[in-house]
């Protein structure tokens, strides 16, 4: 019973998340979209990135977040990408919902390594703005017209940009993080059955 | 200088008879100040008693869960994301673990689903105990504190009752719960998963805390001191909360009938009949009364979900090590401070490739400069309180 309730509510949730991506792709003109895990996600060129934004924000006006992710092949801290051949961007994601439905879509654009520059939001969603101190921070992504762009969370005189995938974290090249070798036995030992 | 009364009094005219210049001054508060909850500072530019500018501060808690949740595996971040807000602890657990399952295509079983919901309505009860004791205190008055948190203190010996800890359960598992507390674990009889007597305790606990919802309303709303500091004080309009993102009851003491736990179903809440309270003028006064209203609407529902309760397993068949496959999957859920979101990328590995973590009070604290132009510097207080934020949620 509890079978068939699950795999109903996933399936639901995709068809939810298609009908939203779709349809948001349409009005921010693009035809790249997925709708996996109840996550709808509409990929926009980084020029199209603001007039997306000013579309979208009459239908979905709560300004949920705004992240980036740093796609490397070699990476110095954690795993690196499944694929091998992963093309190496910024990816930067905003999430706009609306407050009756429940609807929300993620809008994601690709930026190169070499030159990350984007557009702010901060005149569509004012919210945007601590966001994208945040992304430039910690990926070293440039905003234009950004009116504050300046550190949010780390000092001024910090040095480098602590999200990319090359920035180390130093504590634990030191000194391995003691409680790695006995952290797998934990599951198996709480759940017999498994 | 001189000490020539004649002198004096010649001085004091010539400054009436010019006009009166009072140059800008720069105030700075925090980041140690009582009403901050945290460390938090803000640089306010004051003409007078007047704020004109006024600039947040933050990163003073930044511990970097972010980028540690990269050399991190799942269960480990759980224990992580327990302390982003640390008045909620375990409902920030809720949405990372949901998130986790659905990419790994597993859905806790029926019971442990009530535990969790259980068990975040509890925290939502406590949380907003807190704000409806302390942010009166940052007002003045001191006594409402005792008798909440007496109250408050009944809540967490329940939740510690059942996960063991009061503040960072750490109780949630991928494919649902932890054998509670006392358990071991090598515990197989599923009807020992809450303490003994836990239901009729509840009952108990959920009785005095709407007595104490009454009688905040004598003490606070009652309070005149307290109308006249919060009403009109601090008003968000709903369209600039939503640009900004504020959720949660700062985002419904605006007016915007808006609760993830009616839209979104990270957890059974369509079995269970709540209202949503909601604010009509969206200052501070209206976002007290929303809280205290939720208070009361938890409590229903935590009754609801101990007499509904189902039996059964507490954990779903999981892979003893627990990889999670390629995909992206954001979860949201109503914490009690607003939106508490994780976005996972995995990349099919024992951790996730970038975990995004979306926080109530980030967003509700990003309003405040657009929020304290022109107030008064005594309101800065009420107005702070009022949005009842925690800077572990901000600063992540």
């Amino acid at each position: 019973m509890t079978e068939s309730r699950s795999d109903g509510a996933a399936a639901e949730r995709d068809r939810k998340a298609a009908a939203t991506a779709e349809r948001i792709a349409a009005l921010v003109g693009s035809d790249t979209w997925t709708a996996q895990f109840g996550t709808a996600k509409v990929v926009v060129a980084a020029g199209n990135w603001v007039e997306a934004h000013r579309r979208v924000a009459a239908e979905l006006p709560f300004f949920s977040w705004l992240a980036a992710v740093d796609w490397a092949r070699d990476v110095a801290v954690g795993e690196p990408p499944e694929d091998p051949e992963t093309p190496e961007r910024y990816e930067v994601m905003s999430r706009l919902a609306d407050v009756t439905e429940g609807e929300a879509v993620i809008l994601s654009t690709s930026l190169p390594k070499d030159a990350p520059v984007l557009a702010t939001l901060s005149q569509v969603y004012g919210g945007a703005e601590w966001h994208e101190r945040e992304a430039a921070e910690m990926f070293g992504i440039s905003f234009d017209g950004h009116p504050n762009l300046v550190k949010l969370y780390l000092p001024d005189s910090f040095e480098g940009h602590p999200l990319r995938k090359s920035f180390p974290l130093l504590s634990r090249e030191v000194k391995p993080w003691p409680g790695s070798v006995d952290v797998e036995d934990m599951p198996s030992t709480e759940n017999p059955e498994a | 200088m001189t000490t020539d009364p004649r002198m004096l009094m010649h001085h004091s005219d010539v400054a009436v008879s010019v006009e009166l210049e009072t140059p800008d001054m720069t105030l700075n508060l925090g980041p140690q100040h009582p009403s901050t909850h945290g460390v938090l500072r803000l640089v306010a530019r004051v003409d007078g008693e007047r704020i004109e500018e006024v600039e947040p501060v933050v990163g003073y808690m930044h511990r970097g869960y972010e980028k540690l949740a990269e050399v991190r595996t799942y269960p480990q971040i759980t224990a992580l994301v327990n302390r982003i807000d640390w008045v909620s602890g375990f409902a920030n657990e809720v949405a990372f673990i949901v998130a986790a399952e659905r990419l790994m295509g597993i859905e806790a079983p029926e019971r442990a689903q009530f535990i969790r919901l259980i068990l975040t309505e509890m925290f939502r009860i406590s949380n907003h105990l807190v704000f409806m004791s302390s942010y009166p205190l940052e007002l003045g008055a001191a006594t409402p504190l005792m008798y909440a948190l007496r109250e408050r203190e009944r809540v967490l010996d329940l939740i510690e009752g059942v996960t063991g800890g009061r503040f960072h359960p750490n109780f949630n598992r991928i494919g649902g719960v932890k054998p509670a507390a006392g358990g071991g674990s090598n515990q197989k009889n599923v009807v020992q998963d809450l303490p003994a007597g836990f239901l009729s305790e509840t009952r108990d606990a959920m009785e005095k805390v709407l007595q104490v919802c009454d009688d905040m309303v004598d003490l606070v709303l009652g309070n005149e001191i307290f109308v006249v500091r919060t009403k009109g004080v601090g008003v968000i309009p709903p369209d600039r909360a939503l640009a900004h993102g504020v959720s949660g009851p700062n985002l419904r003491a605006s007016g915007v009938d808006f609760d993830l736990r009616k839209v979104d179903d990270y957890l059974p809440y369509d079995r269970f009949e709540f209202d949503v309270p909601l604010g009509e003028n969206g200052d501070c006064f209206d976002r007290y009364l929303v809280r205290l209203e939720e208070v009361r609407q938890a409590t229903g529902i935590v009754l609801q979900a101990i007499d509904s309760i189902p039996s059964g397993s507490l954990r779903a068949k999981v892979p003893r090590v627990i990889k999670v496959p390629k995909g992206e999957c954001y979860v949201r859920a109503e914490n009690p401070k607003g939106e508490m979101g994780y976005h996972i990328v995995s990349e099919g590995g024992r951790g996730p490739y970038r975990l995004k973590i979306r926080s109530a009070s980030f967003s509700n604290l990003s309003v405040l400069p657009w929020l304290l132009e022109g107030v008064l510097v005594p309101d800065i207080i009420a107005i702070l309180g009022s949005l009842d934020f925690v800077l572990g949620d901000v600063d992540r």
